[in-house]
């Protein structure tokens, strides 16, 4: 069985399942019909060259082939412009930069449509059109007919707030930075006049200039941190932001005095610091606009109302009415048409139906429903009407634990920064201190009080770190560009300094050391009275329910229809089993067979083949029913290419590597021989990876754990630095601090040296930032300051911090 | 002296229209999509022969 490659989603598929095509001469294999319809439309549009711009050379389509679409969720966020319609909405499924253009190009190709452009850093689409030459329904049908996946875009109070945020910090860093730019010319020729003498009347018409140039900064501007720092002053706390007012304000108040008896002024400082205070702080705002955009998509797939089976006296009529989701009490029945998003998790008590899981699970073929089955509120039921009984509501919900899951990991802050706040709350007073100091000192000394309150004041003024505000963005910013250049995604800013603090790296097996594509190897047949296929068919008819991938490998292989199976159940890090003809099929490891009653004798006959195949790092599955063995499946896996290069390298870092894996202790150990780890842990659940991790952690160690599937995500979390594979199952990468786009092993190591290295250029930020000014200290107490200095220490440090950060970009 | 002033007024005038300029970019929005000029100037808008514009 040769396999070949689908001409429009790269999938290799076996060759019996081939479309072939003839277009104008040129042949084309695609692997289903959705595919090849997808081909035929953009041919047809004149938009082949989509094949030739794409830049993903990684299989795969978004899984939206003959969906249906429920537009419903779409139409209450249409607005009406002219006459026209428009709407925004999020299409799913975009992956570079070609495709985007094919959503524009195959929606401006729809007469009716007279807008579409689709936003490239959100994928968010802005869709204008004549309602009466087309209907919504089209509109999304089109989008849904070249493969991606439309959804509504609504955004929620919180998330319009940050945005406006983030608009008013580049509309006031702009204005800073418009009126610091204009203050140079001035600042530089007052400078220039210090050295070689100025006329007196134009020296002050320039430092009146200089004046009203900076007053917007200070009072527009700077507004925010006077506000935060006249509500911190009322509770005597410290931060930054009072760091930075009493700096901006005390040289803008001096410059004032000085200007009136004729000295130097320090404008130029009090614009400076605000100015890039305010960069540092946008930097920081986009960063986390764009994290927070994932919550927004988890969260808009919950339907907001379900239809209830209407109850008469505790019995349940079989009427529906349509109830606000917050109604939804526990143990009610509700009732899901097809395409319709399944509102709350529950378990079904009537009807059949495949259901659309892709979104929470990542599983993306349609697992089937049956009565008895456990539905996920958010998944689309597909094809028949399904009844169910809630069994979580409202923060219960597997949604509701994925999203808070996603907040939780971006509200953290880098534990640099608390630090650095914790030393501005120290710093602050500190200087206040030395500045009453200063004046005391001098007036003891019998200096004039004038004077000895401006050497007081200058004190406060070069004491001011501004680059501290740039410090630890600008570095993050830089490292996850670099990061995301690589294909690492990174989730939030405290990555940085964990994974630069991790000891030990735990590996999942399946999926992360090897491909995560098993396939049946061979099939013994133990009870001689049933033929191969037959075996075959029953095992595949019970593995489709299960998600977990060796079982798509057994599904894969079996060429037979399925059988209906009821009462499915999978035993977490054990197996599955299912009714099928009245007998309880149970398919899993030794484990699950010693416990549903097969001999030990007759297992222990089998061992030693078990382990000629382990030994090679297959896995062995058995199938019993009845008490009696039936076949045994052996499963290969292969190992990734890059895996032993990397286990090498990160080994060389000094780092602990362990592999963990819920298979047999044989077949993980040859596995963890064949790419070099020493340290093989096997079956394990779930649950019991956590522990491994909380167990290494309770010993003080740092752990990274890399994973892709869902019996991953409690690990993820656990661990310090959860990374997660990107064709991994979605709720593992919300539970991940990282993903890898690309599913490259080698960006493990990259991604562990370019965050030690962005850490300490993080740390050496922070301390230049304090460095220049601390220094300068003593030269203002001493009553030597210049202008010239105090203004060079500041545009030093600020220029130090920013080519350190950029530093980062020279990590191999 | 009067040059002086002349050129300084010319040069806050000019100052505040770059100002108002960037407040207006910023706020048509000019700044929400970084990511896209750099891919949208690559692509050519050449309709194939034959199909309506649109």
């Amino acid at each position: 069985m040769s396999a070949l490659k689908c001409d429009h989603c790269l999938l290799t598929f076996p060759e019996k399942d081939a479309v072939y095509d003839e277009t104008e001469g040129q042949k084309h294999i695609f692997c289903c019909n959705g595919c090849q319809g997808i081909y035929t439309l953009i041919h047809s549009e004149g938009l082949e060259d989509f094949y030739e711009k794409r830049k993903w050379k990684d299989a795969g389509v978004a899984s939206a082939l003959k969906r249906t679409m429920d537009i419903k969720p779409f139409t209450e966020h249409i607005r009406d412009v002219e006459g026209k319609k428009e709407l925004d909405i999020f299409i799913e499924g975009i992956r570079c930069s070609s495709c985007v253009w094919l959503n524009e190009k195959i929606l401006l190709r729809t007469a009716g449509i007279e807008y579409a452009r689709v936003n490239y850093a959100t994928h968010k689409a802005k869709i204008r059109w004549d309602p009466e030459v087309i209907g919504l329904e089209k509109i999304i049908r089109r989008i849904l007919s070249v493969g991606y996946v439309p959804r509504p875009y609504c955004e929620s109070e919180q998330f319009k707030a940050r945005r406006a945020e983030t608009r008013d910090l580049l509309v006031r860093f702009g204005t800073a930075g418009f009126l610091s730019s204009q203050l140079m010319i001035y600042t530089t020729a007052l400078y220039a006049g210090y050295f070689q003498g100025i006329d007196k009347n134009l020296k002050l018409l320039f430092e009146v200039i200089a004046m009203f140039l900076t007053m917007p900064v200070l009072f527009y501007c700077g507004m925010p941190f006077i506000r935060n720092t006249l509500t911190g002053l009322r509770r005597l706390h410290f931060s930054m932001d009072s760091l930075i007012t009493i700096g901006a304000g005390s040289a803008f108040i001096y410059s004032i005095y000085q200007m009136g008896i004729g000295g130097t002024v320090y404008f130029d400082t009090s614009a400076m610091i605000i100015t890039l205070i305010l960069l540092g702080r946008y930097i920081e705002s986009t960063a986390k606009g764009r994290a927070s955009e994932t919550i927004e998509r988890l969260a808009e797939l919950s339907p907001k109302e379900a239809r209830k089976i209407r109850e008469i006296q505790d019995e349940p009529a079989g009427e529906a009415e349509f109830v606000p989701i917050s109604a939804v009490r526990k143990g009610d029945l509700l009732q899901v048409i097809p395409g319709e998003r399944i509102p709350l998790d529950g378990r079904v008590t009537s009807g059949e139906s495949e259901v659309d899981e892709a979104l929470i699970t990542g599983e993306s073929r349609p697992v089937s429903k049956r009565v008895g089955s456990e539905v996920v509120g958010g998944s689309v039921n597909l094809y028949g009407a399904l009844t169910f009984e809630v069994t979580r509501t409202g923060r219960d919900t597997v949604l509701s634990g994925i999203i808070r899951a996603v907040e939780d990991a971006q509200a953290r802050k880098p534990k640099i920064q608390i630090l650095a706040d914790r030393i501005v709350g120290y710093f602050v007073p500190a200087i206040l201190l030395l500045t009453l100091a200063t004046v005391a000192g001098y007036l003891i000394k019998g200096a004039s009080i004038h004077s000895a309150l401006m050497t007081g004041i200058s004190v406060i003024v070069i004491a001011c770190p501004c680059s501290l505000g740039l410090a630890t963005p600008l570095a993050v910013l830089v490292f996850s560009t670099m990061a995301s250049s690589k294909g690492l995604l990174i989730r939030n800013g405290g990555v940085v300094e964990h994974t630069s603090a991790i000891t030990h790296l735990l590996f999942d097996k399946t999926g992360t050391i090897t491909v995560g594509k098993p396939s049946l190897k061979e099939l013994i047949v133990v009870d001689e009275d049933l033929r191969r296929e037959k075996l075959l068919c029953i095992a595949a008819s019970i593995e489709s329910l299960s998600e977990h991938s060796i079982g798509r490998a057994i599904t894969a292989a079996s060429e037979g229809k399925p059988l209906p199976v009821s009462g499915f159940r999978a035993i977490p890090g054990k197996g599955i089993e299912g009714d099928i003809n009245g007998s309880l099929v149970v398919i899993g490891n030794r484990t699950l067979m010693r416990e549903r009653g097969v001999g030990s004798g007759v297992l222990r006959s089998f061992d030693n083949t078990v382990l000629r195949y382990e030994k090679g790092g297959d896995t062995v599955i058995y199938m019993a029913w009845e008490g009696k063995m039936r076949a045994l499946f052996v499963v290969a896996d292969v190992i990734r290419e890059e895996a032993p290069g990397v286990i090498a390298e990160l080994k060389s870092i000094g780092l602990t590597v362990i592999m963990v894996s819920g298979d047999n202790i044989n077949t993980t150990a040859s596995i963890a021989a064949a790419v070099g780890i020493d340290d093989a842990i096997s079956e394990t659940s779930p649950e019991g990876k956590k522990e491994v991790i909380a167990g290494l952690q309770a010993s003080g160690r740092q752990v990274m754990m890399v994973g892709d599937g869902i019996n991953d995500a409690p690990a993820l979390t656990q661990s310090l630095v959860g990374v997660a594979m990107g064709r991994g199952a979605d709720i593992a990468m919300e539970s991940a601090d990282a993903v890898l786009v690309r599913n490259d092993l080698r960006l493990i190591p990259y991604f562990v040296s370019l965050s030690r290295k962005s850490y300490s250029i993080i740390k050496q930020n922070i301390f230049w930032a304090f460095f220049y000014n601390v220094v300068a200290i003593p030269l203002a107490i001493s009553g030597m300051l210049h202008p010239i200095m105090a203004a060079g220490a500041m545009a030093a440090s600020s220029l130090l911090v920013v080519l350190n950060s950029l530093r980062i970009k020279r990590a191999e | 002296m009067w040059t002086l002033i002349l050129l300084i007024v010319l040069s806050l005038i000019l100052g505040l229209g770059a100002w108002l300029f960037f407040m207006w970019s910023a706020r048509s929005g000019q700044y929400d999509d970084p990511e896209g000029p750099k891919y949208r100037m690559l692509d050519d808008d050449d309709e194939p022969l034959g199909k309506k514009k649109k």
